[in-house]
């Protein structure tokens, strides 16, 4: 058991190592010069930016470049933006809390509903709830998710703040901050929910459907357990071991699928840092934007392998 | 006072897309307190649905007619809430445990317990467990972590958990080896007599069925077509199904189930040949040695069984004599020279040595034509000739006539026995000169064994054709087998001609397997 641990952590700092170096490289191939991005709207000379270049250390080569970018990394300097001029990490601690909040509270959200619309579903196999809740979940799934974005303020109206995470008029308390946040979090969280949760359910739904004809839930039903004691202690159990490796390697995407979300409805996460840096291309952000939304894929792939030990007793043997 | 269980009339309808099909007719039965019955028939009977039809267990497609009486209540028109307290409290079953009849993720002390506290009383696992002569300790077991005699074990004290007055247990040791099978049995008739239990068995084996039950029904199509005492049932059938069925189970020993000749093989040049055979396994818990040394030989034209509980280390012996594993230690000859090792030269090896598996549903690529499936391997070996007509002449030998009608033939339009000739038939085409047979009729009905079996005699007389038959089933070995090879814990405790090892056996592992056989003679 320990060596199995040990191996998958072992493989996931191998899988970190290899973002690292990916990112590094990958970004460098997107066109555009970062020092005419720092130098944006203001009159510089060719030996000024040269001379900026020489400070950020463009000029050398790229091998030298990846060096020092590593040693920094392992000292826990991700670098300095270009654009905000401020270090990176600082940048990404500020960013992680609202988008934790906002992909959290959905994902929570769009797991439940996913998982019992889908355990509903397959236990009345083709019912009209059936045929109805796949339909819409797959509805969703097909939005794109800054079309639905715009959607949902529009129909909305005034009802819901469109925009940014708090009022600045909202008087300073615990209470009211926390009612403006959550007043603010609806409409992105609706979006990022309908968006994602037809997966859960559809896994869900197929998962359980392999499982409706399992000897042992004959066992149960001669045993006298009423219908949803059979589902519920027997059924659903079992069905549910696939659905647990999606759903957690689905939270390390849902936080890179963020992106589209906090930019539509201008939330200040770590989806909307890694737009603008992109925008930029702000090389040292987005590097360490990327570094984070790859780890947190990779820690979430752990987390599913270790939760599956715990969960499935023939797996923890073996 | 009513009977512990009386079926009036019943009939079982299932609504398919082809329409409906009648599973069980008109099936009237009785049985009283504490008596044992047992059910046989092949698959497809109607057998299974009958005792599912007794708890209500049938999926919703099923329509039944008729009455199903327990202590004199109908259980077709029982109220839900009734019916689940009916449940395991009056009347339990016993699945086939050995297979996925236990929830895989619970401890099966849990699973035990469940029934008890649904049904009220207290939890006394440990005691059941007992009385199944399992340590408590078990109860913290998951189902994976035990043999499949201990899991049967398990499904009869979960069973007994509620003392109902009467247990179903349908095929409870199917798949499991005939020593396992006879303590399971042992286990099942003396607690259902000591608690004065009435008991169904259904199994597709009469001699199962004889060394339990009092009594004995047969069925086929749905319908019983023979019922009476056990053993008057066995010693004078009057049913053709009960003489076909009997018959399927050749009993050890009676010279009327011997098939062969006794001076059938004359002349014999060795052919096949394992000398010190050792097969080493490396496993996580270091290394497991399959097969430890096994002198074998199969002479041309002869019948060879290899009998052996599963995990005894035959089917890798096998797997070596075909080259498909390479063995740690030892040699494996044909014709008197080592195996190639070059992928080539073990293809032109394998033309000679075929393999039949057990299960032919499985071995048949199901959306593949009986033509395709014969053809392929004369396509993969090259083999000259006019295609069409060389598949055609391996039908043919299969007893698959006129062939040509089943050229375009799907698998599941067939039936079992006549999948299995096509994997025989796939064999033959090569002209091979051994055939290499895992259990070639274990999956195969009772009334089809006999015929694969006079198959594989008429193959050998004809063509001259050697087999190495691996099996568990001693009954087999006895009626065509030349010689016996017996295998336990990866060694060859003893090999002779058939009668030598099957009826004066030197070795305590082979006298230990003859008398856990079933008989019919009781």
């Amino acid at each position: 058991m320990l060596r199995h641990v040990a191996g998958k952590l072992g493989g996931a700092v191998a899988g970190v190592a290899a973002v690292v170096v990916l990112g590094f490289f990958l970004f460098r191939m997107i066109p555009g010069d970062p020092t005419v991005t720092m130098t944006r709207g203001r009159q510089v000379d060719e030996a000024q930016i040269a001379e900026l270049r020489a400070l950020h250390g463009y000029d050398r080569p790229i091998v030298e470049q990846f060096g020092k970018y590593v040693g920094g990394l392992l000292r826990g300097d991700m670098g300095t933006s270009l654009f905000y001029r401020r270090t990176v990490a600082e940048l990404i601690g500020e960013r992680v809390g609202p988008t934790l909040l906002l992909v959290g509270t959905s994902t929570l959200i769009a797991v439940t509903l996913g998982l019992w619309l889908g355990i509903r579903g397959a236990w009345r196999r083709d019912s009209l709830f059936d045929r109805t809740s796949t339909g819409v979940a797959l509805l969703g799934w097909a939005m794109p998710a800054f079309w639905l974005g715009m959607l949902l303020s529009m129909v909305t109206g005034d009802l819901f703040p469109s925009g940014g995470m708090r009022f600045s008029s909202t008087p300073p308390g615990f209470w009211p901050q926390a009612l403006d946040v959550a007043h603010h979090m609806v409409l992105p969280s609706l979006t990022l929910i309908a968006v994602v949760y037809a997966q859960y359910q559809l896994v869900m739904r197929s998962s359980l459907l392999e499982e409706m004809n399992a000897d042992y839930l004959t066992t149960a039903r001669a045993k006298g357990l009423r219908d949803d004691q059979v589902r519920r202690r027997h059924a659903v159990p079992n069905a549910l071991l696939p659905t647990v490796t999606l759903v957690f390697l689905h939270i390390g995407l849902v936080v890179t699928g963020a992106i589209t979300v906090e930019t539509v409805y201008s939330w200040p996460g770590l989806g909307l840092l890694t737009y603008e840096a992109l925008a930029g291309p702000d090389l040292p952000l987005l590097q360490g934007t990327f570094v984070v939304l790859a780890g947190s894929v990779i820690v979430m792939n752990v987390l599913a392998d270790l939760l599956y030990q715990v969960l499935d007793p023939r797996v923890r043997a073996s | 006072m009513s009977p512990l269980l009386e079926l009036r009339g019943l009939g079982v309808r299932y609504r398919t897309d082809r329409g409906e099909v009648t599973a069980v007719r008109d099936v009237d039965l009785v049985l009283e307190a504490g008596e044992t019955l047992g059910l046989a028939g092949e698959s497809g009977c109607g057998k299974s649905t009958l005792a599912m039809s007794v708890l209500r267990l049938l999926p919703k497609s099923a329509r039944v007619d008729g009455e199903v009486l327990l202590d004199g209540e109908d259980v077709v028109t029982m109220g839900w809430g009734r019916l689940r307290a009916v449940r395991w409290a009056r009347a339990s079953v016993v699945f086939q445990g050995a297979m996925h009849a236990l929830n895989p993720v619970r401890r099966v002390g849990e699973q035990i317990a469940e029934p008890i506290r649904l049904h009220g009383g207290t939890a006394r696992v440990a005691d059941l467990l007992d009385q199944v002569e399992l340590p408590a300790a078990k109860a913290r077991s998951y189902p994976h972590e035990l043999s499949g005699g201990q899991k049967q074990r398990i499904m009869i004290a979960m069973a007994l958990a509620c003392d109902p007055k009467l247990v179903i247990a349908d095929e409870p040791t199917t798949a499991l080896d005939v020593i396992v099978q006879a303590q399971v049995l042992g286990v099942l008739s003396r607690l259902v007599a000591e608690q004065g239990i009435g008991l169904v068995m259904i199994s597709h084996d009469l001699s199962v069925l004889a060394s339990t039950c009092d009594r004995l029904a047969v069925m086929r199509h749905g319908r019983i077509v023979e019922q009476g005492p056990a053993r008057s049932v066995i010693a004078a059938p009057t049913h053709p199904h009960t003489q076909a069925l009997a018959a399927a189970f050749p009993v050890v020993g009676d010279p009327a189930f011997r098939q062969v000749e006794p001076d059938e093989v004359r002349e014999s040049t060795p052919l096949l040949r394992a000398e010190g055979l050792r097969v080493d396994y490396r496993g996580r818990g270091g290394v497991v040695s399959a097969v430890k040394g096994v002198d074998l030989e199969i002479g041309s034209g002869e019948i060879v069984a290899l009998v052996g509980e599963s995990g005894s280390g035959k089917t890798t012996t096998a797997r070596a004599l075909l080259g498909l594993r390479p063995p740690t230690a030892g040699r494996v000859l044909f014709e008197g020279a080592d195996l190639p090792t070059s992928s080539k030269g073990l293809r032109e090896y394998r033309r000679q040595v075929q393999l039949v598996l057990q299960d032919p549903t499985s071995a048949l690529n199901p959306r593949h034509t009986v033509y395709e499936s014969v053809a392929e391997g004369l396509r993969i070996h090259r083999v000259p000739g006019d295609e069409a007509a060389l598949v055609a002449d391996a039908l043919a030998k299969a007893e698959l006539r006129p062939p040509e009608e089943f050229f375009p033939v799907l698998p599941h339009e067939l039936s079992g026995g006549q999948r299995q000739r096509v994997v025989i038939a796939g064999a033959l085409a090569l002209g091979p000169r051994l055939l290499v047979a895992d259990e070639p009729v274990a999956s195969l009905d009772a009334s089809v064994r006999g015929e694969i079996l006079a198959l594989l005699l008429r193959l050998r007389r004809e063509l001259g054709l050697a087999a190495l038959i691996i099996t568990h089933d001693l009954g087999l070995a006895w009626s065509i087998a030349d010689r016996v090879a017996v295998m336990h814990e990866g060694v060859l405790v003893e090999q002779g001609t058939v009668e030598q090892v099957l009826l004066d056996p030197s070795h305590e592992y082979t006298r230990r397997l003859l008398a856990a056989v079933p008989s019919t003679t009781p």
